[in-house]
């Protein structure tokens, strides 16, 4: 493979894990995912990405759905082999019916022996029948409840993973919001106000630059909503040349909290421009929407 | 200078595993045991544990709750046939089936689409008029599916959606929102980025 980096930055991964490659195309890259770990781990990446996307758009099934689903698809894939486990409890119950008569023969050859009172002996098989569908009654009650309490756990720990993962994320926020907290605090960043163009008058935002570190962050106070395939993007200007300080998320351009940009080396304005998606090289002046001298 | 994109700094705090469907791994490599030894009654945790996700899937492509149900069967089905085929080694066992399903729904919206429309421009109406009436018609109330509309802006999403929910090849994307193919590849694999940031 003359250049991994390239392999997985034409996007064939993606392709793959989307289900767009034909089956030799598919053995391509799964020998190439085989021969080199980075293809490997990349490709793996994406997959779970995908799932976790999968996953975040759950719906909860229509009511009834679980038992209709479920009857039909052990009916189906139970057809040609019956060897379930409710199969083989109906198994056993069957045979257990059909167990005294054998017995009763047993008992009857041994009594031809000994010659019992054949009234003791049909209150001992009764008893025992009774005994035996009472143990059945039981099994099964049991099996059912069960059968319920093994449902129940499923839908528990489902519950569990769903606040595990909700509490994850709001830690996650929590990170965010100490680390905003530790920019805002620290003397060294100097705060720069952005105020609005002629074009977009009332817009607001701040950028908090670190002479010393080279950090940039933005924070938006108000910005105007963004014409589709738009992004807002910060531009740094160093003895007037626009230099390029990164474009904004659209949780950052709504004001939902601080980004952090790409490093400036040096600057003395900041300014803003709409940019198409993903940012430009050059700011498009006409566009500029804020700007704010250090 | 730093050599690529701007990136959200707040969004790297590692996460150990925000996947809520997929099982542990030791959970995983029991019911693929039992799901290999052909036990039927694994078949009920399986649908317990992945139902709701891959129906999520299933629902948002083909777009009617009974066709939904019907392909979930399908699918069901197929992966307890197909079991043998399966190799942990390839991926997780959710990826697996999460293909499963999706390739099932995708053939169904395909075929339906063939009886709709005659030739490529009936069937490209079709697709246009279903894709509407679609994506906004349910929210779950998932706290993923909130930071995935924060974090991804609205084109990135739409691609990331034209290829997972509507079967849609990257070149068929490039031609639906007019955009060359290249830029179809760059934002897919941007959008792809910045989901994986939010799961570890």
């Amino acid at each position: 493979m003359e250049n991994i980096q390239d392999y997985i930055e034409s996007g064939i991964l993606e392709q793959y894990a989307l289900g767009e490659l034909s089956v030799a195309e598919q053995a391509a890259v799964e020998a190439q995912a085989a021969s080199h770990s980075e293809i490997r781990e990349e490709l793996q990446q994406v997959q779970e990405t995908l799932g976790f996307y999968a996953e975040a758009h759950v719906v909860t099934p229509p009511a009834g759905m679980r038992e209709r689903v479920l009857t039909n698809v052990l009916a189906q894939i139970a057809a040609p082999t019956p060897s379930s486990a409710l199969r083989a409890d109906v198994d056993a119950v069957a045979q257990a019916n059909h167990r005294p008569a054998p017995t009763e023969t047993v008992v009857r050859s041994i009594g031809s022996a000994t010659a019992p009172a054949p009234a003791a002996r049909s209150v001992w098989a009764m008893a025992a029948s009774v005994a035996l569908i009472l143990s059945l009654a039981g099994n099964a009650l049991f099996y059912s409840r069960w059968q319920n309490a093994s449902t129940e756990l499923v839908a528990m720990q489902n519950d569990q993973a769903r606040f595990a993962q909700t509490s994850q994320v709001v830690e996650r926020q929590l990170g965010d919001l100490r680390q905003e907290n530790e920019v805002l605090r620290n003397d060294e960043f100097k705060a720069v106000a952005l105020a609005g163009t002629k074009t977009a008058p009332s817009a607001r935002a701040r950028v908090l630059f670190n002479a010393v570190t080279h950090k940039v962050y933005v924070d938006v106070r108000s910005l105007p909503a963004l014409p589709a395939g738009k992004q807002y993007q910060l531009w740094a200007l160093d003895k007037g040349k626009p230099v390029d300080a990164g474009v904004l998320t659209a949780a950052t351009a709504i004001g939902e909290g601080i980004q952090h940009m790409k490093d400036i080396a040096s600057a003395q304005t900041f300014a803003m421009t709409i940019e198409p998606a993903g940012g430009s090289v050059n700011p498009t002046l006409s566009t500029m929407t804020v700007v704010g001298n250090i | 200078m730093m050599p690529i994109r701007s990136h959200h700094l707040f969004s790297v705090t590692p996460v150990s595993d925000t996947s809520l469907i997929s099982l542990p791994p030791a959970a995983e490599a029991d019911l693929v045991r039992r799901l290999q030894a052909r036990d039927e009654s694994a078949m009920t945790m399986f649908y317990d544990r992945y139902s709701a996700a891959l129906y999520g899937v299933i629902f948002r492509i083909v777009k009617a709750e009974e066709e939904a149900e019907d392909v979930l069967q399908e699918a069901l089905v197929k992966i307890w046939n197909a079991f043998a085929t399966y190799d942990p080694s390839k991926g997780r066992l959710f990826t697996w089936v999460l293909n499963i399903c999706r390739n099932l729904s995708i053939d169904r919206i395909r075929s339906r689409q063939h009886r709709v429309g005659s030739r490529t421009q009936g069937l490209d109406d079709s697709l246009t008029a279903q894709r509407q009436a679609a994506p906004t018609a349910f929210r779950p109330e998932h706290i993923g599916l909130q930071e995935i509309t924060q974090k991804l802006i609205p084109e990135q999403r739409r691609i990331i959606d034209l290829l997972y929910f509507e079967g849609f090849t990257q070149s068929e994307v490039a031609e639906e929102l007019n955009i060359p193919l290249g830029t179809v590849k760059t934002r897919a694999r941007t959008a792809i980025k910045v989901l994986s940031k939010l799961i570890r």
